[in-house]
This record gives C-alpha cells, sequence and structure tokens, in this order.
C-alpha cells in the first residue's frame, strides 16, 4: 500500500474551527450498534497498525456510548481519511478480560471501531 | 535594621541535557522539520495548561445538578462553560495531535469508581487538566492499572471496598476522560473556589479521592509496587 | 491472553525495529550530564520540572503535525528506547536522551551534527 502524501491543508480545511473528531461527522452512514448491544472483540488476524488492545481480544462486553465517527486508526496511520467509521465505548467485566480477576464488580471501558465488534 | 531580602534562589547553571534539548530542537528547525515560530507557538499553548479549569468544572457540578448532566452528556460544551475550547484553543483550531475534541466526564456514585489510564501511549485531556504526571507515562502504571486497578489505586492510598465497582477507562481512541469524583462530606455550604481547591489533578485522573483540607496531590506513589513491571530484556 | 501483555506497542504503531545500541554521544552526556534533581538540590531550587521541559511538549506536537515522527510511534520508541537505555535517569532527562536516540536512529538528525550543535550552544551561552 502506497503511503499518500499526507494533505495537511485538506484536514486543516476540513477541521478548523470544526473539531476532530467533529470534522468527520455524516460520514460512516447509521451505526451498526446500539447503546446496551452485547458485543464481542473480534480476533481478527495481526494488522500491520491497530489500536485495539491484546487484552481484550475475544472478550464479551457491552456497548455504553455511540461516541463519534472518524477514520480508523488503521486508516489514518497511512493518511486514508476517506471512509470514517463508528467508534463505540465498550464495557466488560474485568473477569472476563484477566484470568483469575478476584473482584466480580470491577469493569473496564474502552472505544472500538465498528470493524473490531460483533454481535455476541 | 532592615532585613535583606534574599532573591528567590535559582539554578545558576546549564545542564548537558538542557544543551541536548536546544540542540535536537534547532537541528530540526535547521533541517526545516518545522520552523521555530511553529514550535514557540506550541510551547505556549501546552505552557497555558493547567488542571484549573477542570477542577472547577468539577465543583460546578457539584453545585448545579443541570450543568452535572451537561458535564456528563457533553463534555466539549460544558468546558467552554469553563473557559476550555478544546476546538479553537489550539493553534491547529481543530485540536492537537494527541488531545483531539472528544471529552468525556466520568461520573462517580458511591458505587461506582472510575479511573484512567492510556495502555498505548499515556493520552491525557491536557486542554482542561495540564500536563499528566510522570507517573502516568510510565509502563509500570499503564500495563499495571488495566490489570491490577485494586493494587495500583493502593500504592497511591486509595482502597476501596469490595461492592464498590472500579471501572478503568483505557483511553485509546480520541476520547479523553477524566473523572467526576462524588462530592465528600464536610462540605456543605462551601463556595464553587472552596470546592474546587480540593479536586486536585489526581482526583480527576482517579487515583485519589477529594478530600476537605488536601489540596495537593503526592508526588508519587508512596508505597513500593506490589507487583512491579519484570523488566526481561 | 499474555497476563502481562497490557500494553500494545508492538501493534499498537507501524512496527518499526527500535535501535537501542549505546549512541556514544548520549553515553557522554548521562556520564557527565547533571540531572535537575541533583542541581535543585545545589542551588537551594524547589522547582519539580527543569524550565526546559515544556520545550519537549513543543517538540513532540511540531514533530507530529510535519510528519516526520508521528505521535504514537514517537511515544512507542520513547517506551522502548527508555526501557532498554534510560531507565536510570528521572524523567526529563531520559525523556530528552530518548527522543534524542531514536531521532538519530531515524536519521532525522545525525550524531555529528547533535555534538556539532552541542559545542555551538555551550559557547553561545558562555559555559565553561
Amino acid at each position: 500500500m502506497s503511503k499518500p502524501q499526507y494533505d495537511r491543508t485538506h484536514h486543516a480545511k476540513k477541521a478548523t474551527g470544526i473539531g476532530d473528531p467533529q470534522c468527520f461527522k455524516g460520514e460512516a452512514g447509521p451505526p451498526k450498534f446500539k447503546e446496551g448491544d452485547k458485543v464481542r472483540v473480534r480476533n481478527r488476524s495481526d494488522v500491520f497498525y491497530t489500536r485495539c488492545q491484546v487484552y481484550t481480544r475475544g472478550a464479551v462486553g457491552e456497548i455504553t456510548k455511540v461516541c463519534y465517527e472518524s477514520p480508523a486508526p488503521e486508516d489514518e496511520a497511512w493518511d486514508n481519511t476517506e471512509n470514517p467509521v463508528w467508534f463505540y465505548s465498550v464495557v466488560f467485566r474485568q473477569q472476563e478480560l484477566w484470568p483469575e480477576y478476584p473482584f466480580p464488580g470491577d469493569t473496564l471501558e474502552t472505544e472500538f471501531t465498528e470493524d473490531w465488534l460483533e454481535p455476541a | 535594621m532592615a532585613e535583606k531580602h534574599k532573591p528567590a534562589p535559582m539554578v545558576d547553571e546549564v545542564s548537558d541535557f538542557e544543551i541536548l534539548e536546544m540542540a535536537v530542537r534547532e537541528l530540526a528547525i535547521e533541517k526545516g522539520l518545522f520552523s521555530a515560530e511553529d514550535h514557540r507557538i506550541w510551547t505556549e499553548y501546552v505552557h497555558s495548561l493547567s488542571p484549573a479549569p477542570a477542577a472547577r468544572l468539577v465543583a460546578k457540578a457539584w453545585l448545579d445538578p443541570e450543568f452535572k448532566k451537561l458535564a456528563v452528556t457533553d463534555g466539549i460544551k460544558a468546558s467552554l462553560e469553563v473557559g476550555v475550547d478544546w476546538i479553537n484553543d489550539p493553534p491547529t483550531g481543530f485540536g492537537t495531535p494527541s488531545d483531539y475534541c472528544h471529552l468525556r466526564v466520568l461520573e462517580d456514585t458511591p458505587k461506582l469508581k472510575h479511573v484512567v489510564v492510556c495502555t498505548l501511549c499515556s493520552c491525557y485531556p491536557r486542554p482542561i487538566l495540564g500536563q499528566s504526571p510522570e507517573w502516568y507515562r510510565t509502563p509500570n502504571y499503564r500495563r499495571r492499572l488495566v490489570r491490577w486497578p485494586r493494587e495500583v489505586l493502593a500504592e497511591f492510598g486509595l482502597v476501596l471496598p469490595d461492592d464498590v465497582e472500579i471501572r478503568v477507562a483505557d483511553s485509546n481512541q480520541k476520547t479523553r476522560y477524566m473523572v467526576l469524583p462524588v462530592r465528600p462530606e464536610g462540605t456543605e455550604g462551601w463556595t464553587e473556589d472552596q470546592l474546587a481547591e480540593i479536586v486536585t489533578r489526581d482526583c480527576m485522573i482517579g487515583v485519589a479521592v477529594p478530600k476537605p483540607g488536601v489540596t495537593t496531590n503526592i508526588p508519587k506513589p508512596v508505597h513500593p509496587a506490589l507487583r512491579p513491571v519484570q523488566h526481561d530484556h | 491472553m499474555a497476563d502481562e501483555d497490557t500494553m500494545t506497542g508492538e501493534h499498537g504503531a507501524v512496527t518499526v525495529e527500535e535501535n537501542v545500541a549505546p549512541i556514544p554521544l548520549l553515553e557522554e552526556i548521562r556520564e557527565r550530564g547533571r540531572v535537575w534533581e541533583e542541581l535543585c538540590e545545589e542551588y537551594g531550587v524547589d522547582n519539580p520540572d527543569p524550565p526546559w521541559k515544556i520545550n519537549l511538549e513543543g517538540t513532540y506536537i511540531a514533530l507530529d503535525l510535519c510528519r516526520a515522527f508521528p505521535w504514537l510511534e514517537r511515544r512507542n520508541a520513547e517506551d522502548v528506547v527508555t526501557e532498554a537505555r534510560y531507565a536510570d535517569l528521572p524523567a526529563p532527562e531520559r525523556q530528552v536522551m530518548a527522543l534524542a536516540h531514536s531521532m538519530i536512529q531515524r536519521g532525522l538528525v545525525s550524531e555529528r551534527d547533535l555534538q556539532r550543535k552541542m559545542k555551538e550552544l555551550e559557547e553561545r551561552l558562555n559555559r565553561v
């Protein structure tokens, strides 16, 4: 994949006075998930670049918030900003994430792009 | 006899590290990576940031339930009311490369305690909370908080009962988090200023809770780590 | 799931093998350099941070915006290089060392230029 010339002026024109990620609002289409949905973090084959933490792979959690639209970090790292996606906040029980986590009530919340989630 | 007023002590020496910082920067400028002016503008912006607006946001939220609702649903809008414009304050006009423009204020309850980390790179809500403390940036904190939150909090002197849910928020994308702690007892009738004074930076990261009379952060965790990160390379 | 593998540095950035071999100039600086903590003690100063620390923050942003050294890549390099080489130094010193180290390794600045520039600055600041 060839790296496009970083077009700072394009992003600046689009985002100045509007904000990032605000500047991508409306570009991702309808969100696939909604608050309260149970989702599983997919175990996608390791992409060259990702912000999806290893410790969440395969875990089942619940959507707490449909957050914003933005290019996925996998795309944004290569300056591909043409295809924004929805970002979701997901909460997990810590006992779901870690072997022998002693406190059943504790949780962890973090964000995922739609591609990384599937219905559980 | 008038007492001679002693001037404030100053470090009267330029260290090699100070020279190194300058050298790296000037070389980068010489090479045309960025301009001296850009560097100055950004440094001034970052230098202007502090935890004061965030503390005021918390104090306002404690005093005004409507504002608290706003803070929890729209952190960017609520920030404007304490003088922080995530979008237009940074010189870009659309946020900084690390801070972006999406603040979520996490509301604690007596049964829910939030604590914030960024395992990937120590992201932090700088526009409203200022610079992150050094311990927040260390792999020691980042690796361990998600895995052993109660142990890490105990090292900060914060021990919570089992029936309180501890929720770790890992800011791995564009959202930046700050904690809105529970208003402590003993603050009845306090003014916004008085309340803001006890909301320290550590309280808004989530490793401390506000207490009447406590207005400073702990310099660094006071207890040695029970399970320090192993360095096996 | 690896128990301690909670940071995803190796997954979370464009994969670059960090060269953590010692750099003679930086090792020299480590030897002779006086850290802020030490200076504060000698001069009776109370400031937790040296005045130059904030300049680093400006440099990080500037390096990202010009794309010479994007944020996450720089942070990952800082983590790896610090743990391998500069963990014994206090915070602002290890940060500037890690930055210089990773910039040299990436060819953003050369060790020779850095040495030249430091000499120039020492003279400019009338440092004996």
